[in-house]
């Protein structure tokens, strides 16, 4: 098994720290960038940029069900966006645990980041990656 | 600057040629380029080449337009190879176009070409994937999401906030299924029912297979000269190029409040040609998946938010309309060899400015038009190239 990057993904440590993502935060306008960036998005600025602990959970921005899968990934897969309470929105796949079908996710509700392989492929199967899974696995799905 | 104009344009049909590599489907359009312009090989100084998928599709890395001239007979001038996703081609005229502009050359070439069938789809659909950024791309981002739930195309906002439903995103692609019927040049020539679109299989939720553009072979060409020289090559109509604008995303963090991509660069375009959108006569532009014809309706001006399917219920952006949008097919029924599209629309906007675009001719003949093309995706929220020419006569 590989990854997941250790600049994009802090896995939980015997010392009791938890799964979280690695963003950046701008030192001087407080613009927090995922994954990290050299130089500020926002004002610009060069060398401000210090990293953080985020995305531990998140809001689902918006959703859909993919039934074409470029090659490596298996078709239907979710595809998401996810509002960090730290600011990004970023791209992600949703989380095996959850499975695809309408009415398993609604936008707008808390999700919870996990890692696992990219996808249940032979190409992508040895790689683990950040995904996110509903915090609430009632929540949002059919009763 | 002096003033440059498109004085001929050549395309290749677009489609399915599996036995067709790159060289053979750019001759067709380079070569006809140059007949309806005049000129020969002599005369072009610098050839700007477009294409964006033939590294990981067909395994030409490197000097693709060194290779695709060289099989048409154009030897020993400075040939510039472009990549700009499915901007490519507009890029390549970009660059064109300021060579005539500054005086380096008189006379210049710009070809996209794009071969997309290599018999394996998934490989295909893997390669348009990693035109976004490569960390969007290894994530498993399927591209044709971005067109569905991407921040600046969310289409279930906009089925929440403005009643849109699936017939409504299935209104380009009929409407654009008619143009192409026209077209003999044009990937898919039947025309379509809303029933039909909305209910072929879903691709992308809420996005079906007749709402997307398809895989797709193609090439186009168009030979560029002083507009002053224009006469001493042809007596057909030179077509001017008012302005032609190239921006890149910018990085959008959540409540950005600036104007989208396609608007700066479409208004940018206005500006330096000194016209409106009220001006335009006829537009080609960037309808990869249906429902983003209805959104650029609004990006471009020509609507307010929210109001793109009125434009084609009341029939201003159809073949008799005030302004027709994507008289070719546009990529849905023309086609979309990604890196030949953006020269693929000028060579229709030069047909129908010239009066040459046979059964689906726009009457009367339009005078100014755009061509409005972009690509790529990056991880800050937004695509990567925009590119927009605006052409007069």
């Amino acid at each position: 098994m590989r990854g997941p990057d250790p600049d994009v993904v802090r896995l939980p440590s015997q010392s009791g720290a938890t799964l979280c993502l690695l963003g950046n935060r701008c030192s001087q306008c407080g613009t927090v960038a995922f994954p990290k960036l050299p130089v500020c998005p926002r004002c610009g600025r060069n060398e401000t940029m210090e990293e953080v602990e985020i995305g531990r959970t998140g809001r689902l921005y918006s959703h859909t069900i993919a039934y074409v899968a470029p090659a490596g990934f298996r078709a239907p897969f979710f595809q998401a966006f996810i509002d960090l309470p730290e600011g990004p929105r970023i791209f992600s796949l949703i989380g095996s645990e959850c499975p695809v079908e309408c009415g398993a996710l609604e936008d707008g509700m808390l999700m919870r980041l996990v890692v696992e392989p990219v996808a249940d492929t032979p190409e992508q199967g040895q790689k683990l990656t950040y995904k996110y899974v509903p915090q609430d696995p009632n929540n949002g799905a059919p009763a | 600057m002096r003033a440059v104009a498109i004085i001929g344009v050549g395309s290749h049909p677009t489609g399915r040629f599996h036995d067709r590599p790159l060289k053979a489907l750019a001759y067709p359009a380079i070569w006809g380029a140059l007949e309806d312009a005049g000129v020969t090989p002599a005369d072009i100084g610098v050839a700007y080449v477009g294409n964006s998928l033939a590294g990981l599709l067909t395994g030409q890395e490197g000097v693709r337009g060194q290779v695709v001239l060289q099989h048409s007979g154009l030897n020993g001038l400075p040939i510039v190879n472009v990549e700009n996703a499915c901007a490519s081609a507009a890029t390549a005229l970009r660059g064109a176009w300021l060579e005539v502009a500054s005086g380096a050359v008189d006379v210049a070439l710009a070809v996209g070409v794009e071969k997309m069938n290599v018999g394996d789809s998934a490989r295909t659909i893997g390669a348009l994937s990693a035109v976004s950024e490569l960390d969007l791309s290894e994530m498993g981002m399927q591209f044709t999401a971005s067109y569905a739930i991407h921040p600046k195309v969310n289409l279930k906002s906009r089925m929440r906030d403005y009643g849109w439903t699936a017939a409504d995103f299935a209104k380009p692609a009929v409407k654009n299924s008619f143009n192409g019927s026209l077209n003999p040049l044009a990937q898919h020539q039947r025309r379509l029912t809303i029933e039909e679109v909305v209910q072929s299989r879903i691709v992308v939720d809420p996005l079906t297979l007749l709402m997307c553009s398809s895989i797709s072979d193609g090439a186009a060409a168009a030979v560029l000269c002083a507009a002053e020289l224009a006469p001493r090559f042809t007596s057909k109509t030179p077509i001017r190029i008012a302005s032609c604008v190239l921006q890149s995303g910018v990085y959008r963090l959540p409540g950005d409040a600036r104007p989208d991509s396609a608007t700066t660069s479409a208004f940018a375009a206005y500006e330096k040609a000194g016209v409106s959108p009220e001006d335009l006569q006829a537009i080609e532009l960037h309808d990869a998946m249906a429902p983003a014809e209805l959104m650029l309706y609004e990006r471009l001006g020509l609507c307010a938010e929210g109001e793109g399917p009125r434009l084609i219920d009341e029939r201003v952006t159809t073949l008799d309309g005030r302004v027709p949008v994507n008289p070719s097919g546009g990529l849905c029924s023309r086609g979309h060899p990604v890196g030949a599209t953006g020269l693929l629309q000028i060579c229709e906007l030069v047909w129908q400015m010239r009066g040459e675009a046979g059964t689906r001719q726009i009457v009367p003949r339009p005078h100014v038009t755009m061509a409005q093309n972009q690509g790529g995706l990056l991880l800050g929220q937004d695509s990567a190239a925009y590119a927009v020419t605006i052409l007069t006569d």
